[in-house]
């Protein structure tokens, strides 16, 4: 009940803005950069479900899939932007215990494809493929916003880094055990992208990063197989050309075979791992070439530019926060999934926001775009 | 836009690390387009291209369905059946798991699970090939394990085909089996669309006609992902497999059945273990039927022999998996009489380097009809004495007699008469000492003595003894079965010795036109001079044969009620006995005529001729002539007593009997 009214008095407080005040802040930039990527990754769901041999489309197709949940991520970055992203604040904790009990759930039920064969990523729930890890990175964003936010007051002290570190542990212990060596990283990546934004102390976060540099030959021990084979064969692809090096040599090769404007869509003929997913790039690389590379590159670029000015705009840290967050997010798996296709980074499984088939990724994205939209809805002093 | 804006902004912003975020974004997005550039516009498609024969596709044969044999009543002796093997990918089995998908899968295969994970672990390739785990399962239990696939991992059902063998041993010598392609054979056939991992004939028509069996593999392009495994759906299929060719043979199974019976009969009678029976069409040289015992189960093969098994097969001294009527050799004995009478009556070229006693430039000698050499108890060369084999001799005999009573002191005569040069172009005429071109793989041409073969083996020239053996079939002589028939096929059908065919006919896989195999000469006997043989001369022989038959030499055979020509061997090998007797092989070779009711051998009409052989037989009675007058009661359906009861006593299982053939009745 109490949550009721307080709704209610947050509606009123809200009501005198509605209305085409509220819509001026809402960016409409970044939505449109949003689904612009979108379109490019329904494009290569499509290329995936037709290929060059002309498959014909199917309810199961990526394709098909793809527009279902377009559709599904259209509608709930409605009602995450219409939802107050202030009560996000109070609800991170709850999310917090949701988020474990999903990776928990995964770990338990899940099921898992991939060269591991042991892996446990995905929940099937009524037909559809569900990997709550890609929930659990826009959950994460909002979590550490809401943590860093409320420690705005002693945000240079070391005990807001060994806080966010303690934090990040379950949910990071839980995705690695699946193990999903990617996601695990994108935490990572995210933790450290908002304690940096949020102002923490420069000092501390390069002692940590010196500690980390430190205990690198103990983690490597520990590593499984595969992931220690992926980064050995990053230094030198040519020694495994069958396994992993193969993966990287025939996703290079796709890219050189793009050329400038690329084979056209559908067009692709270099065979290519998991080309739905983590390779996707290398399939946008050879049927658009780099035009189209380059288009889609440059609309991150505008997007996390977006990201990042709703953030500088926002009136309150944990807006600020949720901004930066989606943008450290989604540049760190833009470089590496990206740069992972052209052989500039280890090959780990990182999905390629908005262009990689995945539902959950896409819809994450959404919420997440969503949360933040509401925080340029509910600006108190507009910018202009 | 004044005071009250300020007090809105609730945290001062770091311009440095938003400049910082900025800066690592421009960083992150020229990094990623510069290679790109670098790899689309620098290297561009011109890198792919020099890239563009690696691993991207592979091509794969898909199997044809290989040709069916079928008897000469068009019953089929071999098909093709569905086989379900089970197949472990190691890639695909987390190995905390293996410990129970092997116990798993160890309870529904009936395998121990410490065995499957043996194989799974010491498996040497790559982890991405599959590990066979059994063979041959029931379809049942591959449905069961393909349903149950969520909780075995990695394992896999691999449907394929494999030969049924119908006839369990009764075809095997003829049919032989497949087995795993041999590095020679990989690399002789490698052109021809095969894979060192393919399934091929290995033995009999298998191995003879493995390429009209096999028919034209199909080959398609597949895609391959990361773990170079085929991608399902990517398949360009780029020709079509061929159905491999049907083989009708010229046997039918009735007939290589009776002649099992008899030559199993045989032996059996005389306790050995190996003997040989063929039968063939002395007009065109088909063969009818073809039985080497011991033998072996084909089927043993194609189920995937055990090693002990296969250990066992060729460590046996019977050698079962040998067909012995064209891959062993043995000393042809009185039957090669035949030859040294041919050389007698035939008059020959002018000697070169004639025996003693003859002048060069002389005609070589030759007798008539009415000649007569002195039989006697020995012929003594230096301190030897070449015995007569009853050792008494019947007095001056013609040839027709000498053949008759198999004389061996007549043939000694007329070898040293005809000299060594002219018995060996004979024998050679007739097909002795080298390939008889059946089309099953001929493994053994046999001898046929000259002084070049005795000066490569034994650098010494034939002695004038070791001619007298060679006119009678001892001593160097060696010869297959296959081959002494055919020469009596020759005699029989008035001089042409036929290529011996066990397929009839051929049946294309993809078009279904049925070719049927022509008759091929292999050669058509004449004398030195050039001229075709005089085909009185081989009447005059026939006529001889003939009275082998009837002269009782055969004893009761020539009481059947068909007409019967032929000769008998008995052929000493080996090692004396503590009696100093040798051991001996049992020949019989005989043929009869269109008609075989009518006693006329004067026409070479003759259509079926038979060969008995029986390794170190050993009896009183031939044997072989038994084996054979078996086979031709039940051929010809005659009523009465197969076994030879006169002779009781010889061989006294004869008498005991009492199995009912083929509504032939048993001992009385």
């Amino acid at each position: 009940m109490s949550i009721l009214r307080g709704e209610t008095l947050r509606l009123r407080g809200w009501a005198p803005k509605a209305g085409w005040l509220a819509w001026r802040n809402y960016d409409f930039q970044l939505t449109t950069y949003a689904i612009l990527l979108t379109l490019f990754g329904l494009a290569m769901a499509y290329s995936n479900s037709v290929g060059s041999s002309h498959v014909p489309l199917t309810l199961s197709s990526p394709f098909v899939r793809s527009i279902m949940w377009a559709v599904i991520a259209a509608v709930v970055l409605g009602l995450t932007t219409a939802f107050d992203y202030r009560w996000l604040r109070s609800l991170a904790w709850p999310l917090y215990i949701i988020n474990i009990g999903l990776l928990i759930l995964t770990l338990r039920i899940g099921t898992g494809t991939g060269e591991a064969g042991a892996a446990s990523r995905w929940v099937v729930l009524g037909g559809f493929a569900f990997q709550f890890s890609e929930l659990a990175k826009i959950i994460m964003v909002v979590v550490f916003a809401a943590f860093l936010a409320d420690r705005q007051s002693k945000i240079k002290s070391p005990w807001t880094i060994i806080g966010a570190l303690v934090i990040l542990v379950p949910p990071w212990v839980l995705v690695l055990m699946q193990p999903d060596l990617g996601t695990s990283l994108v935490l990572v990546a995210t933790v450290t992208g908002l304690l940096f934004m949020s102002g923490a102390s420069l000092f501390w976060l390069g002692t940590l990063a010196a500690a980390v540099v430190a205990a690198v030959p103990f983690v490597w021990s520990k590593m499984a197989d595969y992931q220690q084979a992926r980064l050995l064969t990053l230094l030198n692809p040519g020694a495994d050309p069958q396994h992993a090096g193969y993966q990287i040599h025939q996703a290079e090769t796709a890219v050189n075979a793009g050329g400038i404007a690329g084979k056209g869509l559908t067009n692709g003929s270099v065979a290519l791992p998991v080309s739905t997913t983590d390779f996707v790039w290398g399939v946008l690389a050879e049927e658009l070439g780099f035009i189209g590379g380059m288009v889609v590159l440059i609309l991150f670029g505008l997007l996390l530019w977006r990201l990042l000015a709703c953030a500088w705009r926002s009136t309150d840290p944990f807006a600020m926060l949720i901004g930066c967050g989606m943008a450290t997010m989604i540049l760190f798996q833009v470089f590496v999934n990206v740069g992972m296709v052209m052989g500039l980074v280890p090959v780990t499984g990182i999905p390629l926001p908005f262009i990689t088939y995945g539902g959950a990724s896409l819809v994450s994205l959404a919420a997440g775009l969503g949360a933040l939209q509401s925080t340029n809805l509910r600006r108190e002093r507009p910018e202009w | 836009m004044s005071a009250p804006v300020e007090s809105y902004r609730s945290e001062p912003k770091n311009v440095y690390r938003f400049g910082v975020f900025v800066l690592a974004v421009a960083v992150g997005i020229t990094a990623l387009s510069t290679r790109m550039a670098y790899l689309q516009l620098v290297q561009g498609p011109a890198a792919y291209q020099a890239a563009g024969d690696t691993q991207e596709t592979a091509t794969q044969s898909t199997p044809s369905t290989r040709g069916l044999i079928f008897d000469a009543t068009n019953h089929p002796l071999v098909t093709n059946v569905v086989d379900y093997s089970v197949t472990v990918t190691p890639s695909d089995l987390p190995l905390d798991q293996e410990p129970a998908v092997a116990s798993r899968l160890g309870s529904v295969l009936n395998l121990d699970p410490i065995y499957i994970e043996t194989t799974i672990d010491s498996t040497t390739g790559s982890l991405y090939v599959p590990v066979k785990i059994a063979d041959g399962i029931s379809a049942q239990v591959a449905r069961f394990i393909q349903e149950n696939s969520d909780v075995l991992p990695g394992v896999k059902v691999v449907v394929s085909s494999k030969r049924e063998y119908l006839t369990k041993d009764l075809f095997s010598d003829v049919i032989g089996y497949e087995g795993q392609i041999t590095a020679s054979q990989y690399a002789n056939w490698k052109d021809l669309g095969y894979s060192n991992t393919d399934i091929v004939g290995q033995a009999g028509l298998e191995n003879q006609y493995e390429q009209l069996l096999r028919g034209q593999y199909g080959t398609q392009n597949v895609l391959l992902d990361a773990a170079a495994k085929p991608i399902p759906g990517l398949v360009n299929t780029t020709s079509s497999p061929v159905p491999g060719d049907s083989l009708t043979l010229n046997i039918d199974t009735y007939e290589q059945t009776i002649a099992q019976t008899a030559l199993a009969w045989g032996i059996g009678a005389s306790k050995v273990t190996k003997g040989v029976i063929i039968v063939e069409n002395p007009q065109n040289g088909k063969i009818l039927a073809m039985v080497s015992l011991p033998s072996y189960n084909d089927q043993l093969f194609s189920d995937g022999i055990s090693d002990t098994a296969f250990q066992k097969l060729i460590s046996d001294p019977d050698q079962p998996l040998l067909n012995k009527a064209i891959g062993a050799q043995y000393a042809p004995g009185s039957t090669f009489k035949l030859v040294t009478a041919t050389a007698g009556l035939v008059a020959g070229p002018p000697l070169t380097a004639p025996p003693e006693n003859q002048t060069v430039g002389s005609l070589s000698p030759s007798i008539d009809t009415t000649s007569t050499l002195l039989s006697q108890p020995f012929i003594q060369i230096g301190q030897y004495k070449y015995k007569e084999w009853n050792d008494k001799g019947w007095g001056p005999l013609n040839i027709s007699q000498g053949l008759a009573y198999s004389s061996d002191t007549f043939f000694y005569q007329l070898a040293l008469l005809v000299g060594l040069d002219k018995l060996t172009y004979w024998a050679d005429q007739y097909g002795f000492g080298k390939s008889t071109g059946i089309d099953l793989p001929e493994t053994a041409t046999g001898i046929v003595p000259t002084n070049d073969w005795k000066q490569a083996n034994h650098e010494d020239n034939m002695f004038t003894g070791e001619i007298m053996q060679a006119g009678i079939g001892q001593g160097y002589d060696a010869s297959t079965p296959l081959q002494l028939l055919d020469a009596y096929c020759a005699l029989a059908n008035g001089g042409t010795v036929w290529q011996p065919q066990v397929v009839g006919s051929i049946k294309n896989g993809a078009t279904g036109v049925v070719t049927n195999i022509q008759p091929v000469a292999m050669n058509r006997l004449k004398s030195q001079d050039g001229n075709p043989i005089s085909p009185q001369v081989l009447t005059d022989l026939r006529l001889a044969t003939r009275q082998v038959v009837t002269s009782r030499h055969t004893n009761n055979l020539v009481d059947l009620p068909i007409k019967v020509a032929g000769k008998t061997g008995t052929a000493e090998f080996g090692n004396p006995d503590k009696n100093n007797v040798l051991p001996y092989h049992e020949w019989f070779v005989g043929y009869v005529p269109a008609n075989p009711y009518v006693d006329d051998f004067t026409k070479p009409d003759s259509q079926l001729a038979v060969l008995a052989f029986v390794y170190g037989a050993n009896t009183q009675a031939n044997v072989a002539t038994e084996v054979v007058k078996y086979y031709l009661m039940m051929h010809y359906k005659l009523k009465g007593d197969p076994f030879n009861s006169h002779t009781e006593g010889y061989i006294p299982s004869w008498v005991t009997r009492t199995t009912n053939f083929y509504g032939l009745s048993a001992q009385d």
